[in-house]
């Protein structure tokens, strides 16, 4: 989590060009994390790209040798109303999740600041717990919560009078199985983004806070203007990161509903998978992959600049 | 010369112990002691009892001492990934159970091994299953053996139906009286269902769909044309659901996995099922032990009163991998299995309806009703597309948004079957 809030004055560089191995040594250095990010990144993601542009159904994969096609598939995608469903579903999954997920989590920092330090650590340890619980094994729990036999919240929700909710299905609405789903991402989001605007928080000067007190701030305009700017690397870090895993969520939709999500549930991580392995289309199934890598290639390229020119400033 | 000779001696022992090793199927064939390798075998998840493997496992052993035999128990849920994933690569399994209605694409993606020419080497293969058969059929060409085969009926509460004052109907209309009946009389019971249908719940549905007359699609001219739209397969969903929406309280967005439990806790009268989840309601562990005198089972009624619907013939074959290196061994594995000693196992103690019709006759008890259902059965369109069409959850997608009236009828299966047309036909 050791995100920097300032960055230490750094020597101006040497004009003078040392002699060739210092020159050389930085290279050296980055190139073992170049290759091994080339291995496992760039290699498959290649290979994405090259199914993506090929007709590759079971047969071919059966023979190892695809029918070269060109840009057919992206054609028959971008044309698909199914696709255009997910794109807009998933952009609006994301945008939910990232928000809650970043005031909540905000929140709980803040509070983590005021509370004595016994109720600090069992907090922390309890967000620590669930960071680190496999992700399939609290969606089981969560499915037993939302089940429709012997579910723990239907059955609370009816015995605190909030309505008849024995069998109710809480995935008939698709909006109310969204509604599931965001609560489940976020769930599991919160920890990681609370450590860290927590961590973020130790570090704003106590004095500039006093001083602002002093010159008549109240709670919200200390945050506003002072807590807020100083942490804004690392709201755009937990953002950026946030935005990364809720677009491309799988897990939580595919266990919770069984394996078997209908399409009203297909996010495009889903839709993917869906036509690779559901279908057997391949190439299908690639072209999706690498236009969800583009659309977040775009998303994350706005972060990643506002990131630097954070950086440059400070 | 003299200095060579002990390298060329060397060398040849080396030769031939590294041929030992790596072959599978030494040059003699005939000699099945001198065989050797490890062979690979996917059983689905339920297949057959663990005591039905280990004496095929024996057996083959006395006849192939030094072959290994690794078996390796799959689960239904997401195999056609793993079978995608299995035969794309360079090792696939040797032999795999396939679940019928997925062998035809893998048949038609070269994933098979014909074994045309060796149909004669298995026992009963002239009085096979013939939907079993057809099953591993493609282009004339056989591609498997059939394995065993399930079909569905009712299994009820004899204890529910008797205070309700109620027996087993025979015809559709009854059904439903029988039903409302049963409702009635555990109207207290908030959690009761006279018949627990999930509403996701495919298999149970086609009974309803065939016995009026409908199908899911038709075959002319080489052209796939989906017909869940029919007015005969409408009529048949729609008695469907009417029975649905009086008798059942179960998830309309739920599949079966569930139902033998739900059964086996005792707020359910009727279930439509295959034979072995008797099995599965009465065991100690997951079901309940103490049901077993109060359960019976009673076809599928048809809308005809005192003829029974068809249903669907569900069941496994045995395929050997095109790529499998022993595939001499896996066919040998299968014989063993499916020969007569073991298949009388797998219907005696597996409690499935066995590969052939010469043993039909050792269905025994409540078993008695799913062997006789089989007798009237019908099975999926016969395409290689036909996974896709189960991988795409067309059908369950379909009933969910009747039953939960997100669709009416006439909408939905229209939808269905439009998106059946285009995948039978080679669309993604």
């Amino acid at each position: 989590m050791g995100v920097a809030i300032t960055t230490p004055d750094l020597e101006p560089a040497p004009t003078r060009p040392g002699p060739l191995r210092t020159r050389l040594l930085p290279y050296g250095l980055v190139t073992p994390s170049v290759a091994v990010i080339g291995g496992i990144l760039a290699f498959p993601l290649g290979m994405l790209v090259w199914l993506s542009l090929q007709h590759y159904g079971l047969r071919e994969l059966i023979a190892h040798q695809g029918e070269w096609v060109w840009l057919d598939n992206y054609r028959a995608i971008l044309v698909d109303p199914l696709f255009r469903q997910v794109i807009f579903r998933s952009l609006a999954f994301t945008f939910a999740c990232v928000v809650l997920t970043v005031v909540l989590s905000t929140l709980i920092a803040l509070l983590l600041l005021r509370v004595r330090r016994a109720v600090r650590v069992i907090v922390m340890s309890a967000l620590v717990f669930v960071w680190a619980t496999p992700v399939i094994v609290t969606v089981d729990i969560w499915q037993w919560m939302f089940d429709y036999e012997f579910g723990v919240i239907n059955y609370l929700l009816t015995q605190l009078h909030v309505g008849n909710f024995i069998h109710h299905n809480w995935f008939d609405n698709p909006l109310q199985g969204w509604g599931v789903l965001v609560v489940v991402a976020v769930w599991g989001a919160i920890p990681f983004v609370t450590i860290t605007v927590f961590a973020g928080l130790l570090q704003v000067p106590g004095e500039l806070l006093d001083a602002a007190q002093v010159d008549g701030a109240g709670g919200w305009q200390r945050f506003r203007f002072v807590t807020a700017p100083m942490l804004k690397p690392i709201f755009l870090i937990a953002t950026c990161l946030s935005t990364i895993w809720d677009f491309g969520i799988f897990n939580q939709p595919y266990v919770l509903l069984n394996q078997r999500p209908s399409s009203d549930y297909y996010t495009i991580a889903i839709y993917s998978y869906r036509e690779s392995f559901g279908v057997s289309q391949y190439g299908l199934g690639a072209t999706i992959a690498v236009l969800m890598v583009i659309v977040l290639v775009v998303v994350t390229f706005l972060y990643v600049r506002e990131t630097l020119k954070v950086a440059e400033i400070q | 010369m003299r200095f060579r000779k002990p390298w060329v001696t060397v060398v040849s022992v080396a030769v031939a112990i590294i041929a030992a090793a790596c072959g599978g199927t030494s040059s003699d064939n005939n000699n099945s002691a001198n065989q050797t390798g490890t062979l690979t075998v996917w059983l689905m998840n339920g297949s057959a009892p663990q005591t039905v493997i280990d004496q095929v496992n024996a057996d083959f052993k006395t006849k192939y001492p030094n072959v290994t035999v690794k078996v390796e128990i799959q689960q239904w849920g997401d195999i056609g990934t793993k079978l995608d994933t299995a035969f794309g690569g360079s090792t696939p399994p040797d032999v795999v159970e396939l679940g019928n209605t997925l062998v035809a694409k893998y048949a038609a993606a070269g994933a098979l091994e014909d074994i045309t020419g060796k149909k004669a080497n298995f026992d009963n293969s002239s009085t096979w299953l013939q939907s079993l058969t057809d099953s591993c059929t493609q282009s004339s060409k056989l591609y498997c053996v059939p394995y065993y085969a399930g079909s569905r009926a009712i299994i009820y509460r004899k204890d529910f139906f008797a205070s309700a004052g109620v027996t087993p109907p025979d015809s559709m209309d009854g059904l439903l009286t029988a039903g409302q009946k049963l409702m009635t009389a555990h109207r207290s019971d908030a959690s009761f269902s006279a018949l627990y249908y999930p509403g996701k719940y495919w298999y149970a549905a086609l009974p309803f769909v065939w016995d009026f007359g409908g199908d899911i699609a038709t075959q002319s001219g080489g052209k796939w044309q989906g017909s869940l739209s029919s007015s005969q397969a409408q009529q048949g969903l729609t008695t469907l659901n009417t029975l649905v929406s009086s008798l059942s309280r179960a998830d309309k967005n739920g599949d079966e996995a569930k139902q033998d439990a739900a059964f086996a806790q005792g707020h359910v009268a009727m279930i439509i099922a295959n034979g072995w989840e008797v099995g599965v309601i009465l065991d100690p562990k997951a079901g309940n032990p103490a049901l077993k005198d109060q359960l019976g089972a009673f076809p599928i009624p048809s809308h005809t009163s005192g003829q029974t619907a068809p249903v669907f013939l569900g069941g496994s074959d045995l395929g050997v991998a095109a790529r499998s290196k022993h595939q001499d061994l896996a066919n040998a594995w299968i014989a063993t299995l499916t020969g007569n000693k073991h298949m009388a196992d797998m219907a005696t103690v597996g409690g499935v309806i066995p590969n052939t019709t010469s043993m039909l006759n050792l269905g025994t008890g409540i078993n008695t009703t799913f062997y006789n259902a089989a007798k009237n059965s019908k099975f999926v369109p016969n395409s290689q597309n036909w996974a896709s069409v189960e991988n795409a959850n067309v059908l369950p997608d379909m009933l969910v948004k009747i039953f939960t009236k997100q669709q009416n009828i006439a909408d939905a299966t229209k939808a269905a079957s439009d998106r059946i047309t285009t995948i039978l036909n080679g669309g993604g």
